[in-house]
């Protein structure tokens, strides 16, 4: 149905929302029967331009448990001033300050094209950001020198009153007065000995905080370079720093033949939380960890310095031979939760040839909102144009990342609220949320026949201005049993295989692999079987409607996904992998998913092609993306004709203009995509071109050691093979009345 | 020429499938995303599997050497780029082609070096120019700014000085340099610090050891208080007369 496109695309451009279902269910049975849960993405921090913020606190419903926002939902008596809260029904008087609102005349807030609207909170001192640099010493000279230089261009970057600081490590961990004048000093610390926050303020000469326990109350910023010689504003220190940032040597322990740098991030980390815990609670913060290997020493090491004992491998770790793997994960999961309760957030900047470890620290970012970049070394324009777009800006001229998110969600009836906290947060940052129908079966359709859900997040903007973004959606409610078809044609496809492949991603961290295929085989089917048109036993008669028709497709391709096939990458490209699909918007998901290709030829525009090995013909060049990579593969003719020099004659200009084609349409994504993906340029016959046939063909090498689909009882789909033998299977699946 | 300075390519010796580099402008004049390659294709419905389409290129090779592409027909116009064709990229069916237009590299924003008048015959910055600029905004600065700072900066001018006499500085710097002194000069600070912003970026190898005296000189002379800043400025003009009498 167009109109349920038009209406899913309108929803998500104004309100940053896309349900699976945009009909709800309205009993707790009927849900589960959808196999689907009702679920949404939402992207709290959505671009909108056309959204100028208001320069009020938004009105509140008064009833102590509810507090909802009042939204185009409520019902206004414009005579009496009085609002009746669309949550909790309660009837409350408008503030003084809405004496002269009327039918005609009404605030932002009532409008149905502001159900999402921002709030500018007039209260409390604005909060500097501050950018903490930790930097890994025990690096080649070249990456060295490469990474230093990232640094003091960042500084270029920073907003002026920005508060930065500095601590390196290695074998031992520095930490960097920054001062205006003369000789630098340090503050070290073994690398070895974990300290507590305690200790570590104590040992940096701390004093209390000028606002310490106070709820949510920042320093201004006069006061914090008065107490604080390790975080002081760019303005201030930034020449002392720069100079600092370039006499920065290599870690000065002689690394033996056979072994790897003694390097301290764990206690690094440990020094770094525990400095701005103890400085700058509850304020917009940023760790800014950067390593060039794994930590080898002290709490939180994830490897020996054993050259000869490899890091963790994805077979070590199913046959439990990871010795620091539990233990590591432990103690970066509980500095990150440390962090995040500050509302601080930690980036880790990781390029290495080898893994670093970001299996055991993931936590670190993914709880609190920062964010993961991998490389091969400082000194690639990969990293350095990621790290550029760390301090991207938007169409106001502001810094496109937001600090210490809470994200409310309130929902009718009994659920009341729930809160989550996400530290850090930029325009892409999409949240899953999964709802729980509560309604009894065949209890009545509530009043009003429409459910309502309002994210109210609260945060700081990186002009350090608090902010309030409401968005108050309603869906209406439908009942299953008469109604199944209008349920049916209100299905978000695209939305719907994101919410559950995140949903198995969720379950792969803790379950084993082919379960969590298992699993999502069997939701599948079972959609299938609900939602599929066909003749029982009769899989040629298998049809689905058009909202569903590129479900199966979906689910397809993530199976095979580095999300959920681990086994071809190292535990440390997983943990990567899935940090990012967790967190982006619906586009960039889908396209992970099941990356998109486009052929370009001499007979008509460039147009989408299967991710099929049919697709690869001699005289067309493809374009595929996987997000992670951009892939620019020409068939074998093209090949040889470029190898034979035509783009260079003036005849065969238009063959010069084939060639660059990919190439210019590529590059709106290399110039904006964070982090910047690798760029392939290979064709028929080259190394490279594995990139693009192993994402169409079926996976030859796949030969794992569990045997699953041999079970009996479960119906399982077969693994490996193509798309066409994998929708014959599903059809016959769910036609059968065995199943 | 500008181009080099927009768009470095990637490089095999860098890293593994290094991505291309972009300049600090290239990056920022990105606009609304527009999202081209965006659709998918949509799936086989019949049970077979897809065919091979039959190539109908009448220009098959045959089978002891390469045919050549394609060629140019006089003013027939290839439209390759999905840029041009674009429409609605939400459509799932097969999008007959736009307007025909020649791929062009992508129009480059006007750039700070294109401002100073565009001409390919630009004379080669002056160094002495530049510096005497940045000089007297400093001299102006040591009347209220504190010593240490002031110091800081000027090392780091002569650092520039120094480099820049000794050709370690590549055009696009000198240019860039040549423009954020004139920048300075007329008072527009947000633009001399686009462009020191622009050069920490493009070429930080060059600029990082003196950059950040030039950054802080900006900074220093736009919160000068009025009157100092009018002196500063009133030189300035008066020089600019002197240079034009000199030809």
């Amino acid at each position: 149905m167009s109109t349920y496109q038009e209406f899913i695309q309108q929803n998500e451009d104004r309100d940053g929302v896309r349900f699976s279902w945009n009909l709800w269910p309205s009993s707790r049975l009927e849900a589960t029967r959808l196999v689907v849960p009702v679920s949404c993405l939402f992207t709290p921090l959505k671009e909108r331009p056309d959204l100028p913020p208001v320069q009020y606190e938004p009105v509140l419903c008064s009833r102590a448990n509810c507090k909802a926002v009042l939204n185009p939902l409520c019902q206004v008596d414009f005579r009496a001033k009085i609002w009746a809260c669309n949550f909790c029904f309660q009837r409350n008087p408008f503030p003084p300050s809405y004496a002269g609102i009327s039918e005609a005349n009404q605030p932002a807030e009532l409008m149905p094209q502001f159900s999402t609207i921002e709030y500018i909170v007039q209260r409390g001192t604005p909060a500097p950001l501050i950018f903490l640099y930790v930097v890994d010493t025990c690096l080649e000279e070249e990456d060295l020198q490469a990474l230093k230089e990232s640094l003091q261009m960042s500084l270029s970057l920073l907003p002026p009153n920005a508060l930065v600081g500095l601590i390196t490590f290695g074998r031992m961990v520095q930490v960097h007065e920054l001062s205006c004048e003369g000789i630098a000093k340090s503050y070290v610390f073994r690398g070895t000995k974990d300290l507590s926050a305690k200790q570590i303020q104590e040992m940096l000469g701390l004093s209390k905080p000028m606002a310490s326990g106070q709820q949510g109350r920042p320093v201004a910023p006069q006061d914090a370079s008065a107490f604080c010689r390790f975080l002081q504003p760019v303005h201030r220190v930034d020449m002392n720093l720069t100079d600092l940032l370039g006499e920065l040597q290599r870690d000065p322990w002689p690394v033996p033949q056979g072994k790897r740098p003694l390097r301290s991030t764990g206690v690094a980390l440990s020094v770094a939380v525990g400095l701005l815990e103890g400085t700058f609670p509850n304020t917009g913060a940023r760790v800014m960890l950067f390593i060039g290997g794994p930590p080898t020493q002290g709490p939180g090491m994830v490897v020996g310095d054993e050259l000869k004992t490899p890091i963790r491998s994805w077979h070590d770790i199913q046959k439990d031979n990871a010795r620091h793997l539990k233990k590591a994960t432990k103690y970066y999961e509980a500095l990150a939760n440390r962090s995040a309760v500050n509302g601080h957030s930690i980036d880790i900047y990781a390029c290495a040839l080898d893994q670093t470890g970001l299996l055991e620290m993931k936590c670190l970012s993914n709880l609190t909102g920062g964010h993961i970049v991998m490389g091969d070394s400082f000194n690639t324009s990969l990293f350095k144009q990621t790290f550029q777009r760390v301090f991207s800006k938007d169409y106001n001229g502001d810094f496109r990342m937001a600090f210490g998110g809470v994200l409310e969600v309130k929902e009718m009836g009994v659920g009341g609220t729930s809160q989550w906290k996400v530290c850090s947060l930029n325009p892409s940052t999409t949240l899953g949320l999964y709802f729980e129908v509560v309604n009894q079966h065949n209890a009545p359709v509530p009043q009003g026949g429409r459910g309502a859900v309002q994210f109210v997040t609260q945060y700081q903007h990186s002009n350090t201005q608090r902010r309030i973004r409401v968005t108050t959606i309603a869906r209406n409610w439908a009942d299953a049993q008469s109604q199944i078809q209008h349920i049916e044609s209100s299905f978000d496809q695209e939305a719907a295989a994101v919410l559950m492949a995140r949903l198995g991603v969720f379950r792969a961290e803790s379950e084993e692999g082919p379960d969590v295929l298992r699993w999502l085989d069997r939701q599948l089917i079972r959609l299938c079987q609900k939602f599929g048109q066909f003749n029982k036993d009769d899989p040629t008669s298998f049809k689905l409607s058009e909202s569903l028709s590129l479900y199966p497709q979906f689910m397809f391709h993530m199976r095979r996904s580095p999300f959920l096939q681990v086994f071809n990458n190292s535990p440390d490209e997983s943990s990567y992998y899935r940090h990012h699909f967790v967190r982006q918007d619906l586009t960039q998901s889908l396209i992970m998913i099941q990356p998109i290709l486009y052929s370009y030829s001499f007979y008509g525009p460039p147009e989408p092609v299967l991710l099929d090995s049919s697709s690869i013909l001699p005289d067309r060049i493809l374009l595929m993306d996987t997000f992670f990579q951009l892939v620019i593969f020409h068939g074998e003719t093209i090949a040889q004709w470029r190898k034979a020099g035509y783009q260079e004659m003036a005849e065969y200009e238009n063959f010069k203009q084939l060639l660059q084609a990919p190439l210019d349409d590529a590059q709106e994504i290399l110039q904006t995509r964070f982090p910047m993906p690798r760029y392939v340029d290979t064709e028929h016959g080259g190394s490279q071109a594995r990139f693009l046939l192993s994402k169409v063909n079926p996976s030859q090498t796949h030969n794992n050691l569990y045997a699953w689909g041999q079970e009996t009882g479960a119906p399982i789909l077969t693994d490996d093979v193509s798309l066409q033998v994998f929708m014959d299977h599903l059809k016959k699946l769910a036609v059968s009345s065995s199943a | 020429g500008q181009e080099k300075d927009k768009y470095i390519a990637p490089s095999a010796e860098r890293g593994w499938n290094d991505p291309p580099q972009f300049s600090y402008n290239l990056q920022n004049a990105r606009g609304q995303q527009k999202g081209h390659l965006t659709r998918r294709a949509a799936p086989p419905t019949s049970s077979a599997p897809p065919t091979i389409p039959l190539s109908s290129n009448p220009l098959a090779p045959p089978p002891c050497s390469l045919a050549p592409p394609p060629r140019l027909q006089g003013k027939k116009q290839n439209c390759f780029m999905m840029k041009c064709c674009h429409g609605n990229n939400r459509s799932d069916g097969f999008l007959t082609a736009g307007p025909p237009t020649t791929t062009t590299p992508p129009v480059q924003p006007g750039s700070q070096e294109e401002e100073g008048g565009g001409d390919q015959t630009q004379c080669e910055p002056d160094v002495e120019v530049v510096l005497s600029s940045l000089n007297r905004a400093l001299a102006t600065c040591r009347q209220s700014v504190k010593d240490q700072v002031c110091n800081d900066v000027e090392k780091r001018l002569l650092l520039l000085d120094d480099s820049w006499r000794a050709g370690k500085l590549s055009l696009p710097v000198r240019r860039r340099m040549e423009a954020l002194s004139l920048e300075l000069r007329a008072g527009h600070w947000d633009s001399a610090n686009e462009i020191h912003r622009s050069l920490m970026v493009d070429h930080v190898t060059e600029v990082s050891q003196w950059m950040v005296g030039v950054k802080r000189l900006i900074a220093e002379t736009r919160n000068l208080n009025p009157e100092l800043l009018e002196q500063l400025q009133d030189t300035s003009v008066t020089d600019q007369d002197s240079d034009l009498l000199q030809g």
